[in-house]
């Protein structure tokens, strides 16, 4: 069970020369679980990082129209979709995708993807899509298989409310848990939020309880995972100034990561203004701290193997 | 740091990739942003469109008038697509209360154009939910065809524009003239088999400055025409037979890397000047470039 990183980074995309190393796409997440080019292939969220993998998926079957391909999306906001409408083998009939997203209560996905290409936004409408697309609306603590991958889901603390998944596979995993605040200071739900509380202040008991529950379906979901990917766009001062905006920090991601005895966590939904510099800082700072993790960075083009445990850090 | 303009039609280049942004070490000269040029004109600060070009410009201005609250703008919007939108929801002045936005854009009314800005807000793509929670105050036209506006102290500036075809939709192109000077923004311009329409080619007559849509060489326009986007050599027949002083190509594809881009541009140079362009001077958009009339 192989990862690639297409894109790693938080709210929108940013080019140039200080983000060349880890990369300027946004969120996009390939697993595959073997080489045979048969095999269903897994995508994890649909950011700018899409693009470019769907380009070389046409070199292969989807270039004849001959691709089975299945995106999980963890939510619909943009840096998490925005690659859709760019994605080659959308086009090419015969390719069929299976879509999974959350149900919402307001409308059903399809309208959300279709309103994403609206006439007034993009030059091809969604329904003129050559491939056939198959939507696939989730509820919370969904279970399912893509052919012989288990993948389950829970929900995360982000506005408009995220999904997180793991996949597992012949007793390798892999959990993907991104867009989210922390379990603690805030429950973020469908209302807007406009003034955040200041992390610390008491909390309702409903939304403590609520809190608590999500958190123990995180820790559950990645419990002995080989690989965590994990929201980490914020540094602890940052999340201070903007708890209610449903991000992470690495603190956060080790945290849990450690309760749920996962082996290895990947820092990722980068915050658009870190550089490559900053990123380097913070990952060397955190593996320094956990001896008991693998732990590092995403970047685009890495690639990862379940059961191929990152360095430990900590020296 | 991109150098902002300070005297009155100076320009400043903030992103020049069409329909997506393109992040990549390919790209690190000219730049992976989309659309968003700044310019100076009549005493205010004018963007043209709002890619993510825009959130760079937004941080810069926060160091001014627009960190206080007491910044104001105009934004014009060739149209909606999400190349030349999507940067708004990330521009930090409009979070700041006092803050003055006057947004013009393709719509019969301002009612249809902002509930087309909005739709890139809601709930299901973004955190915001609504413009209503945006802090700056934004006040949305709707503009048609060839109406002129005037803005600028003294209303000084004329504004007029034009529809061009773009794929199955429309963009607007506008001219800003004072005080003998003139700019025309022109992106996502594909024209028919006769070219520019009359009413484009009296918006470009004798401009000084043509930002023109460059989305593509000759040889991939032909192959993707329906995609409604401007060759090169589209754009350099458009600046001989404007007459104008100076063209400056934009809107490059993604897939365009520097290199690629270089080419073009000596290319285009090439056939303005065995075309009747040798006086016309040539500039290849880029993040950070900056012209002054």
């Amino acid at each position: 069970m192989k990862v690639q990183f297409w894109g790693v980074r938080g709210s929108f995309p940013v080019p140039g020369p200080d983000t060349n190393r880890y990369g300027g796409n946004t969120s996009c997440v390939e697993v595959r679980v073997s080489d045979d080019p048969a095999a269903p292939r897994i995508i994890i969220d649909a950011g700018t990082g899409l693009r470019k993998l769907g380009k070389e998926m046409m070199a292969e079957r989807f270039g004849a129209g001959e691709g089975q391909a299945h995106l999980l999306v963890s939510h619909t906001h943009w840096d998490h979709i925005q690659g859709l409408p760019f994605f080659a083998p959308l086009y090419q009939k015969g390719n069929d995708l299976f879509v999974y997203a959350k149900q919402r209560d307001d409308t059903h996905l399809r309208a959300v993807f279709a309103s994403q290409t609206d006439s007034h936004y993009f030059p091809v409408p969604f329904d003129e899509a050559q491939a056939n697309v198959h939507l696939r609306e989730l509820v919370e603590g969904a279970h399912f298989e893509i052919g012989p991958v288990k993948v389950s889901c829970t929900r995360l603390n982000h506005p408009w409310i995220a999904m997180a998944y793991r996949l597992d596979y012949e007793g390798k995993s892999v959990a993907y848990v991104t867009d989210t605040a922390p379990f603690r200071d805030i429950l973020i739900e469908q209302e807007f939020i406009r003034q955040p509380p200041r992390p610390g202040d008491p909390l309702k008991p409903e939304d403590a309880e609520k809190l608590a529950q999500m958190r123990d379906g995180v820790v559950r979901l990645c419990e002995g995972v080989d690989i965590v990917i994990y929201d980490t766009q914020f540094t602890p001062e940052e999340y201070a100034q903007k708890p209610h905006w449903g991000h992470s920090c690495p603190e956060d991601a080790i945290e849990i990561a450690r309760e749920a005895g996962a082996r290895n966590v990947v820092l990722f939904h980068h915050a658009p203004e870190r550089t490559d510099d900053q990123i380097d800082a913070l990952t060397a700072y955190h593996q320094s701290r956990t001896p008991d993790l693998g732990l590092t960075s995403a970047a685009e083009g890495m690639i990862l193997t379940a059961g191929v445990d990152l360095p430990k850090g900590g020296t | 740091m991109i150098e902002r303009p300070v005297n009155d039609f100076e320009v400043a280049f903030w992103g020049v990739r069409g329909s997506v942004p393109a992040p990549g070490p390919e790209m690190n000269r000219y730049g992976g942003n989309t659309s968003c040029v700044e310019l100076r004109v009549g005493g205010e600060l004018v963007i043209l469109d709002a890619g993510t070009g825009i959130i760079g410009l937004g941080k810069q201005l926060l160091a001014g008038e627009f960190g206080k609250g007491r910044g104001a703008a105009r934004v014009f919007l060739s149209h909606a697509h999400w190349d030349h939108i999507q940067g708004f929801p990330f521009f930090a002045p409009i979070f700041i209360p006092g803050n003055q936005f006057v947004v013009y854009g393709p719509g019969r009314s301002p009612t249809l154009l902002e509930n087309i800005l909005e739709g890139q807000m809601n709930p299901h793509f973004s955190p915001l939910y609504t413009m209503k929670n945006l802090g700056a105050a934004i006040d949305v036209h709707g503009v048609e065809g060839e109406q002129a506006i005037h803005i600028g102290v003294g209303s000084q500036v004329k504004v007029t524009s034009c529809l061009n075809p773009h794929g199955a939709t429309t963009a607007l192109a506008y001219r800003f003239e004072s005080g003998g000077r003139s700019l025309v923004y022109a992106s996502d311009a594909g024209y028919g088999v006769d070219g520019p329409s009359p009413e484009a080619r009296r918006l470009y007559a004798n401009a000084d400055v043509i930002i023109h849509d460059c989305t593509y060489s000759p040889e991939d326009r032909a192959a993707r025409l329906k995609r409604g986007f401007a060759s090169t050599e589209d754009a350099a027949k458009v600046a001989i037979e404007a007459g104008c002083k100076r063209l400056v190509m934009f809107h490059y594809d993604q897939d365009y890397a520097d290199d690629v881009v270089d080419a073009l541009a000596e290319r285009t140079r090439r056939f303005l000047d065995d075309n009747g362009g040798k006086a016309i001077a040539l500039e290849p958009a880029r993040e950070g470039l900056r012209i002054t009339l």
